[in-house]
């Protein structure tokens, strides 16, 4: 029975009012803990493909008579293209069409960022392309960039008002505080580098555009192909099997993709555009950097009365700015919080969604500054955590959906035990600490989002939808929940995805969305056929359908009949089993979040301010968890991006031109094999009761929040040393040692 | 481009040298080395350690793993780059690899490319140089050499032979040149003596696969230890003692590198005494 | 013009001498299991095999390979270690995972009982962003079954 009902749905901190039809009434919860299927480790469906080489990537697709496209780019900051003379690059061989300012908005004669497009060459070869490009003539009038995000406040250079956020009276809480804590902490720009760089290769048939395309949201590329085109929706089919890493930064179509479309359009041919390593680098999407100036007041019991905090943030020339002051906000109970959020508008390029943005430069910021409270109250951090828990969200006076970071932090007590062991092992110039951090995040989900299931003669089904799987595994989670409904070994339950053309419409896969969004949807749809194949079964065997269920690949009845679902099924010779499901509602008035503790150890060489992240235990509340073994990659693949931020990735500038100086990745440095720690993990497996029939949240963001303030607070612990910014490079680490050894010099007593 | 292959030193008419390739293709592709004609040398460039000889093409993943090589050879080399470009690149090339500096790389009209400026100097130059800066403020990258500085190698190549200090000079505004080798001169083999002990420590801000912020060799000889450093000058650098670190001139970005450099020459001197 | 022996088979090749190995592979023989993703030889994701050695295809011109034998991921796909990753969840994207199976295939070759210090000497030269290292790791360790 249909209805249409008006629900909430968050994305990343971004709420929604929609309306929403619903098709079917909720169904019964499964129990907590591990079930046949779900809840239990499966490896990978599409495991094999992958490393065998044999999954086709937009990157290894070759479409006959395809084009390539290269970019001209804006190699300063800030400038005016005086004069833009294309017509060399169109005369060069092998070059099938150019593009310019005049022909696409996209390109600019005013770029604001460095790698801004100007124009592009659609040629034979990428190589030919390219080498065309450097046939342009352009007259460039080179301005100054404004590159400083302090600047950009001060002149008024912002994306929007600045964000203000109130609660309670926090002057008042800072004059009954018995401590008062200040610090500015500052992080860094980060870039995404998926291994598979931006790209998509584009393809008219008719008035009907084809995108292959290396994306996060299928259904969101293609609206937004849509809109600008000026075209039906259904005339656009956006394909995406196989991606090589998205991380937020693959959200959208992207320049390159309308400038593929545009070339596809004029020649008739397919064109992929690609983006290099090096465009990458330079202008492909970043975690902008943040300054932070924040201020606790607490109760010598650890309880706050006060947080306030000023975030400026480099958004860069377009973007968004991301909600770094989320974390003082939402984590604790503090009556009075009062925060102000800039975004920068500077001549640098724009931002993008970096996997939990703001909320890890916030927790960062906010972490240490809680701990540095711990330290003058002479406070356990742990502890202080505890004491300054929110038992219903202050942000908007609701309910938890599910909280259970008490939970968090008793499981964390074990980890947070070997303190003492740990510090102990301290040798020459080798300082040992341990130090921890919560974390806070979304997570529901939300409606719409659909699947259909097939069973066909034979018992196997076939989930069919149309989301993507960006590296996470949720194809492989979406098997397991059909198949548990199903009542089916997972070896006979496939999942179809990847074509807007085949399947209903499927939520992004950003913002943890996807298990909480299309979980519930490919249940129901399961849910639906099961019914169906029931209903068959009950009139084979002349039995009541109340009296019977699917187990194991057979239709079970009370009184210990059973038989194979085949028996069934095999009825339907052609015909087919249909089911159909939707996400339903999200719970009416309460917050659905996901909380968490790290716990990290760590060994600081004080005299060459190297860092070793020895071990990290996570702890992550995240509602039901489908599969144990693809949860647990999440978080060490979170914690292990994460160390990247915490102590080597930076994307660095030339503070004179603004030109993007780490380009390749030989000098924008990811964690390699040998910089992983030991990483415990824990899930506590609690569905969450009240959101949807799976109680299962998203697991992507969480595990990379926490990391690096929790490596921070370890370095603290073990050196007594405060470091303020992130990467923690050596040159930062050594003048953090140094500040601490000054301090304990001035200090008018041992300590 | 065209490709030569010689078989004998003979046969050797000019051209752009290549062995391992994994220097040289990315310089000709990023437009940094410019040439008509490549000349694939492995055959006529020897290969192999013996007797204290080793071939310019010699792969350093081949003397990560050789016993005749002294330590801080091995461990400079075990260090170097990722297991890949170990395998890849020859010891010859390894010496004579430009710069990483970005400003160089990304083709900044530097002072190095024949410009009047230094970009890093007032620029970001976090990686750069701490003596023999006072031109150009780039880092030699190669933490072989640095180790065969210490041990005092000989450079042969196809005319003469000379200590590998001799290989290298700092740029000057007539000759923007970091090598001494004339045109078309081929690196052949090196000779290297046999210490009684030496080491190589490196740091670098990822545990593997980067570039040396600072490395130090060292290696004891019967009249004394001698000293390599890595990541600090322009080119391969030579100190006699703790005290030439007060001498250096380092920038307001690369003051850092010195309190690390320190350490790691005491502790260097350590394990070889 | 060259000739080229991959995977057991022998290719003729008529290529520019800028051509690199990986363009080789994957434009010109349809090879795409080894995958470029930064061009420059600073990720590993284009390991090949030259010869038993790991090596990094996009930055090896195609004329100078000669008749070193070429093992591309195609040519691996029956390893145990296949089994290993999948088995561990050694992956997550997979853009990655040829070239860390091809590296972690010349290791066991050597030595098929790698101590934890000597795979992550050996695997340090193949990014993986996602950050499945930890099951790489165990893949390695546990590849015999």
């Amino acid at each position: 029975m249909a209805r249409l009902i008006r629900t909430e749905k968050e994305v990343e901190g971004n709420y929604t009012e929609q309306w929403i039809v619903v098709e079917e009434d909720p169904l019964e919860r499964w129990p907590a803990g591990a079930l046949e299927t779900v809840g239990k480790p499966v490896p990978r469906e599409d495991g094999a493909e992958r490393a065998r080489g044999q999954a086709t990537y937009t990157a290894d697709l070759q479409l006959p008579g395809m084009l390539h496209a290269a970019v001209l780019r804006s190699p300063h900051a800030r400038a005016r293209v005086k004069r833009l003379d294309l017509s060399k690059v169109a005369d060069t061989p092998g070059v099938r069409a150019v593009l310019g300012p005049d022909d696409l908005d996209v390109f600019t004669r005013e770029p604001g960022y460095p790698g801004a497009p100007v124009a592009a060459a659609a040629a034979d070869s990428y190589g030919q392309a390219a080498r065309a490009l450097d046939l342009a003539e352009v007259e460039w009038e080179v301005l100054d960039p404004l590159l400083d995000p302090d600047e950009a406040v001060r002149e008024g250079s912002l994306h929007d008002e600045p964000e203000r956020y109130e609660r309670g009276d926090a002057e008042a809480g800072f004059a009954e505080a018995d401590v008062v804590v200040e610090a500015e902490y500052r992080t860094q720009t980060v870039l995404h580098n998926s291994l598979e760089t931006h790209q998509s290769v584009c393809e008219w048939n008719g008035d009907t555009l084809t995108v292959y395309i290396s994306t996060q949201f299928i259904w969101g590329v293609r609206s937004e192909i849509a809109e600008k085109l000026g075209i039906p929706e259904d005339k656009v089919r956006v394909v995406c099997h196989y991606m090589g890493g998205g991380f937020g930064a693959k959200n959208h179509p992207g320049q390159y993709t309308f400038i593929g479309a545009e070339f596809a359009k004029r020649t008739g041919r397919p064109v992929r555009c690609a983006l290099t390593r090096r465009e990458e680098n330079l202008a492909s999407g970043n975690r902008h950097a943040t300054i932070q100036r924040l201020k606790a007041g607490a109760r010598a019991d650890g309880t706050l009365t006060a947080l306030q905090g000023e975030f400026v943030m480099a958004v860069g020339w377009e973007g968004f700015q991301s909600w770094t002051a989320g974390p003082m906000k939402m984590l604790y109970g503090c009556p009075n919080v009062s925060t102000v959020e800039y975004g920068a508008k500077i001549n640098t390029s724009p931002n993008a969604a970096f996997r939990a943005p703001g909320f890890v430069e916030g927790t960062f910021g906010l972490e240490c500054l809680l701990d540095e409270v711990a330290a003058k109250l002479e406070i356990d951090p742990l502890e202080l955590r505890r004491r300054n828990h929110a038992d219903v969200d202050l942000v908007d006076d609701r309910p938890f959906s599910s909280k259970n970071l008490i939970e968090c932090y008793e499981r964390a007590e074990p980890h947070w035990a070997r303190r003492q062991e740990v510090r102990a092992r301290s040798e020459g110039p080798w300082q040992r600490g341990v130090g921890m951090a919560s974390q806070i995040w979304f997570g529901g989900g939300g409606p719409p989002s659909y699947a259909w299931v097939r069973v066909g003669s034979d018992g196997r089904a076939t989930v069919i939808t149309a989301m993507q799987d960006i590296g996470t595994g949720t194809r492989t989670a979406m098997a397991q929940i059909a198949a548990q409904e199903l009542g089916l070994p997972i070896d006979r339950v496939q999942v179809a995805l990847g074509d807007s053309a085949r399947g209903p419409y499927a939520a992004i896969s950003a913002g943890s969305s996807t298990v909480p969004s299309m979980g519930p949807a490919v249940r129901a749809a399961a849910h639906d056929a099961a019914r169906q194949i029931i209903e068959i079964a009950a009139q084979r065997f002349h039995l009541e359908e109340r009296v019977l269920s699917l187990q194991d690949g057979k239709v079970v009845s009370a009184d210990d009949g059973s038989w194979e679902v085949e028996e069934v099924t095999g009825l339907l010779e052609d015909a087919q089993i249909l089911g159909k499901g939707a996400r339903g509602p999200n719970p009416t008035g309460m917050r659905v979040l996901t909380f968490g503790v790290q716990v990290a150890e760590i060994a600081v060489d004080v005299e060459t301010g190297e860092i070793r992240v020895e071990r990290v235990a996570a702890i992550h509340d995240v509602g039901r968890v489908i599969n144990p073994l693809g949860a647990s990659s999440q978080v060490e693949g979170g914690i292990i991006q994460g160390l990247g931020h915490t102590l080597s990735e930076e994307r660095l500038l030339d503070p004179e031109s603004g030109a993007v100086l780490t380009q390749t990745l030989d000098a924008y440095r990811m964690p390699t094999i040998a910089d992983v720690p030991e990483i415990v993990t824990e899930l506590v497996d609690i569905p969450d009761e009240h959101l949807t029939s799976l109680g299962a949240k998203g697991l992507g963001e969480p595990p990379i929040i926490p990391i690096a303030a929790a490596v921070a607070n370890a370095i603290r612990d073990a050196t007594g040393a405060d470091v303020r910014s992130l990467p923690i490079t050596r040159e930062e680490m050594l003048r953090a040692l140094a500040e601490a050894k000054e301090k304990a010099r001035g200090a008018p007593a041992a300590v | 481009m065209e490709l030569l292959r010689p078989s004998s030193l003979a046969e050797l008419d000019g051209g752009v040298p290549i062995a391992g390739g994994t220097e040289l293709v990315p310089l000709l592709r990023d437009g940094l080395v410019e040439a008509e004609t490549l000349v694939d040398v492995r055959e006529i460039v020897p290969r192999g350690i013996s007797e204290g000889r080793i071939g310019a093409g010699t792969t350093l993943a081949e003397l990560e793993v050789d016993p005749q090589v002294p330590h801080a050879l091995r461990e400079a080399c075990a260090s170097a780059a990722s297991p890949q470009l170990r395998s890849m690149g020859t010891i010859g090339g390894n010496l004579l690899q430009a710069t990483r500096c970005w400003y160089w790389r990304l083709k900044f009209p530097c002072y190095l490319h024949g410009g009047d400026r230094c970009h890093a100097r007032e620029g970001t130059h976090r990686e750069h140089a701490v003596f023999g800066n006072d031109r150009c403020a780039s880092a030699h990258p190669s933490d072989p050499a640095a180790a065969l500085l210490a041990l005092g190698a000989r450079v042969h190549t196809d005319r003469r032979d000379f200590p590998l200090d001799d290989l290298y000079r700092l740029p000057t505004d007539d000759d923007r040149g970091l090598t001494t080798l004339e045109p078309s001169e081929l690196i052949l083999e090196l000779e290297v003596p046999q210490p009684q002990a030496s080491t190589y420590l490196k740091a670098m801000d990822r545990r593997k696969w980067a570039f040396p912020l600072v490395g130090v060799a060292a290696a004891r000889f019967e009249d004394g230890v001698r000293f390599g450093l890595a990541g600090v000058a322009p080119v391969p650098w030579t100190i006699a003692d703790a005290e030439d670190l007060d001498s250096a001139t380092p920038l307001p970005g690369t003051k850092y590198k010195l309190e690390i450099a320190r350490a790691l020459f005491r502790r260097a001197l350590e394990a070889v005494t | 013009m060259s000739e080229l022996t991959v995977n057991g088979q022998r290719y003729e090749i008529e290529a520019p001498v800028e051509r690199s190995l990986a363009d080789t592979l994957r434009t010109d023989l349809g090879l795409t299991g080894t995958k470029v993703a930064c061009g420059e030889g600073h990720c590993g994701a284009c390991t090949i095999l030259l010869d038993g050695i790991p090596t990094l295809s996009c930055i090896t011109l195609v004329h100078l390979v000669g008749d070193r034998d070429v093992t591309t991921i195609e040519g691996l796909r029956d390893h145990p270690l296949v089994d290993a990753f999948v088995r561990c969840d050694a992956l997550q994207c997979g853009f990655c995972t040829p070239g860390q199976i091809v590296s972690a295939s010349a290791l066991v070759e050597a030595d098929p009982n790698p101590s934890r210090e000597e795979i992550r000497h050996a695997m340090s030269g193949n990014i993986c962003r996602c950050g499945a290292y930890p099951k790489i790791e165990e893949a390695i360790l546990t590849w015999q079954g």
